[in-house]
């Protein structure tokens, strides 16, 4: 664990449910620059728990939170502040607007000083201000709840999966919104998902939760990339995540730059260059290198093996083809290739088999 | 027609009603939001006018009130009057009889207020107190209303209680039931029919008024 600051959220409760798994979380998240740490892990890991526990909204059995020199809550000390006294804009699941209240006045409700158009104008609301949410759509609804968070000045912004409540193409359109939304309002934020490809989009740094605990931390690409652990790089489950960069498009299709070598993929349609590029290991396939005859797939990327590693029936190869590669093959299919560290062999990957994720 | 008995039920109603919507709205606060692990005593006794027979709860409000007890005593000491066989005596065993008739409704509405609503309300700086009439009430209304007009009707038809508690005095604790008992013991008839009809009416508009208003008027924001 990092030293603590005094500009950091410092979290280190425990806390158990009958039934439930018993959380004991211990984080540090650097509150100085606003960026966006996402809490990521498989559901039931107790990430909502922790983000509960940091909005004062459920009491830990035991520990202490302390935000920029702040006590929150020590169970020592018998202390648990309101989270009236804690200054945290906290998004539910679904968003919670209150269905009694039109937009301006849901905005407007934790407001102290200012107006509430000026926040209307922000999040692009301003002709929905006489609205009530049941009038609103997913996407409408999550701009008035944050337009609502912010209204009070929170230090600090808690989101609790804030894409689980839309439908699956709202989802894929509002990631990318709501990663700008989040840092235009130089507020920093956590943010809960189990979601792997919102975990790439929204964060800057990642803390990885399995069974109620605190199992890594980082940027997110080297979490991702270096998996502390197997159940981390269970839990984080695209094999192949590296950085890349769209040189080129033309017809539906990209050419991105990812380590020295260039693949191509599909177009996301997104204006800013920088991606991640993401390969399940079992897209891959392996060919031998003499092999010419012309494929359908995009992608052929002269490598060469890293390791391989048996894996009952399978054999995981990791592979060197200007960045770090893994395909999975058969047991036969690397006895027929002679699949052997240091050997060369030819990587084929379909375009349609990557998957661009912006990188924030 | 005893219109000075229909006129003193009517008041006697409003204030019950009054009085049940100010300590009826904290209490079922408390009993929805509390953790205390007797709070279900406390539900009970709240409870006990449903199952009580009102002459046993009218008889024990006489014992507490009368001028002998330190309540009776305080009363006196303070007002220079007593409370059995007057129009407060008599409220304030309204009050308690309709208890349940205000409290559960109200109970029942602030428990299905979704209590994500709550705390996002608390996370936005606003304190409990303000929370509760911003949020809660608000959200709350078709339950209150509910509960005002069970309570209403409910002291407007009460008969045991008030005769143990009040007596038969015109004009002071004669009720509009009382009244009809009494038309009815002296065969009179003719007026026991007219005063039952009118109070059979009043029930029957508020009750078809409440059902009737319950989906439009209620609903504060546009369906």
């Amino acid at each position: 664990m990092a030293r603590i600051m005094a500009g950091d959220l410092s979290v280190d409760i425990r806390k158990s449910y009958a039934g439930g798994p018993r959380i004991e979380a211990a984080l540090c998240i650097p509150l100085g620059a606003p960026s966006v740490t996402v809490l990521f892990g498989p559901s039931g890991a107790g990430k909502t728990t922790v983000l509960r526990s940091i909005a004062g909204l459920e009491r830990p059995d035991a520990g202490s939170i302390t935000c920029g020199g702040e006590i929150w809550c020590d169970s020592a000390r018998g202390l648990n502040l309101a989270p009236q006294k804690r200054r945290v804009g906290y998004l539910s699941q679904d968003y919670a607007v209150f269905p009694h209240l039109t937009v301006k006045k849901n905005v407007a409700y934790g407001l102290r000083h200012g107006s509430a158009d000026e926040l209307l104008e922000r999040f692009e609301l301003s002709e929905l201000a006489g609205r009530y949410p049941r009038q609103l759509s997913g996407g409408q609804l999550q701009r008035v709840a944050l337009a609502r968070a912010m209204a009070p000045q929170p230090r600090l912004l808690l989101l609790d999966e804030p894409l689980s409540a839309l439908d699956a193409p709202a989802r894929a359109r509002l990631r990318t919104d709501l990663r700008h939304l989040l840092t235009s309002l130089k507020v920093p934020a956590i943010v809960v998902t189990h979601d792997r490809i919102e975990a790439l989009a929204l964060g800057d740094s990642i803390a990885i939760m399995i069974d109620g605990r605190l199992r890594q931390s980082g940027a997110v690409d080297r979490v991702f990339e270096c998996p502390a652990d197997a159940d981390v790089a269970e839990a984080v489950g695209i094999e192949t995540i590296c950085p890349g960069r769209v040189i080129s498009r033309s017809a539906g299709l990209v050419t991105v730059e990812a380590g020295t070598s260039r693949l191509v993929a599909l177009d996301i349609a997104q204006p800013h260059p920088e991606v991640f590029v993401c390969i399940r290991a079992e897209s891959v396939t392996l060919e031998p290198c003499a092999a010419g005859t012309p494929t359908s797939a995009r992608n052929h990327l002269p490598s060469r093996i890293v390791s391989v590693i048996g894996e009952g029936p399978l054999a995981r190869v990791v592979l060197d083809c200007g960045f770090r590669l893994t395909a999975i093959v058969t047991r036969q299919a690397e006895e027929e290739l002679r699949l052997r560290e240091g050997e060369p062999v030819v990587a084929v990957v379909k375009a349609t088999s990557i998957r661009l994720v912006p990188r924030p | 027609m005893d219109w000075q008995a229909i006129w003193l039920s009517l008041r006697l109603s409003f204030w019950t009603t009054v009085i049940l919507l100010v300590i009826g709205l904290p209490a079922a606060y408390w009993l929805t939001f509390s953790r205390r692990r007797w709070k279900f005593l406390v539900e009970a006794v709240v409870a006990l006018p449903l199952v009580l027979p009102p002459t046993v709860l009218g008889f024990y409000i006489l014992l507490v009130i009368g001028p002998r007890s330190p309540v009776g005593q305080l009363y006196a000491a303070l007002t220079g009057g007593m409370l059995p066989f007057s129009f407060q005596g008599l409220l304030l065993a309204s009050v308690l009889y309709s208890l349940p008739f205000a409290v559960q409704p109200f109970a029942a509405g602030f428990v299905a207020v979704d209590r994500k609503l709550i705390e996002a309300s608390w996370c936005l700086g606003v304190s409990r107190r303000s929370t509760f009439f911003r949020v809660i009430v608000p959200l709350s209304i078709p339950a209150i209303v509910t509960g005002m007009i069970l309570s209403f009707a409910h002291t407007l038809g009460e008969f045991g209680v008030v005769l143990m508690v009040g007596g038969n005095l015109a004009g002071i604790t004669r009720t509009v039931s009382i009244s009809i008992y009494d038309d009815v013991q002296a065969l009179n008839y003719h007026s026991a029919l007219e005063t039952s009809a009118l109070l059979l009416g009043i029930s029957f508009v508020v009750l078809a008024a409440t059902y009737g208003l319950r989906r439009r008027a209620w609903a504060i924001w546009p369906a």
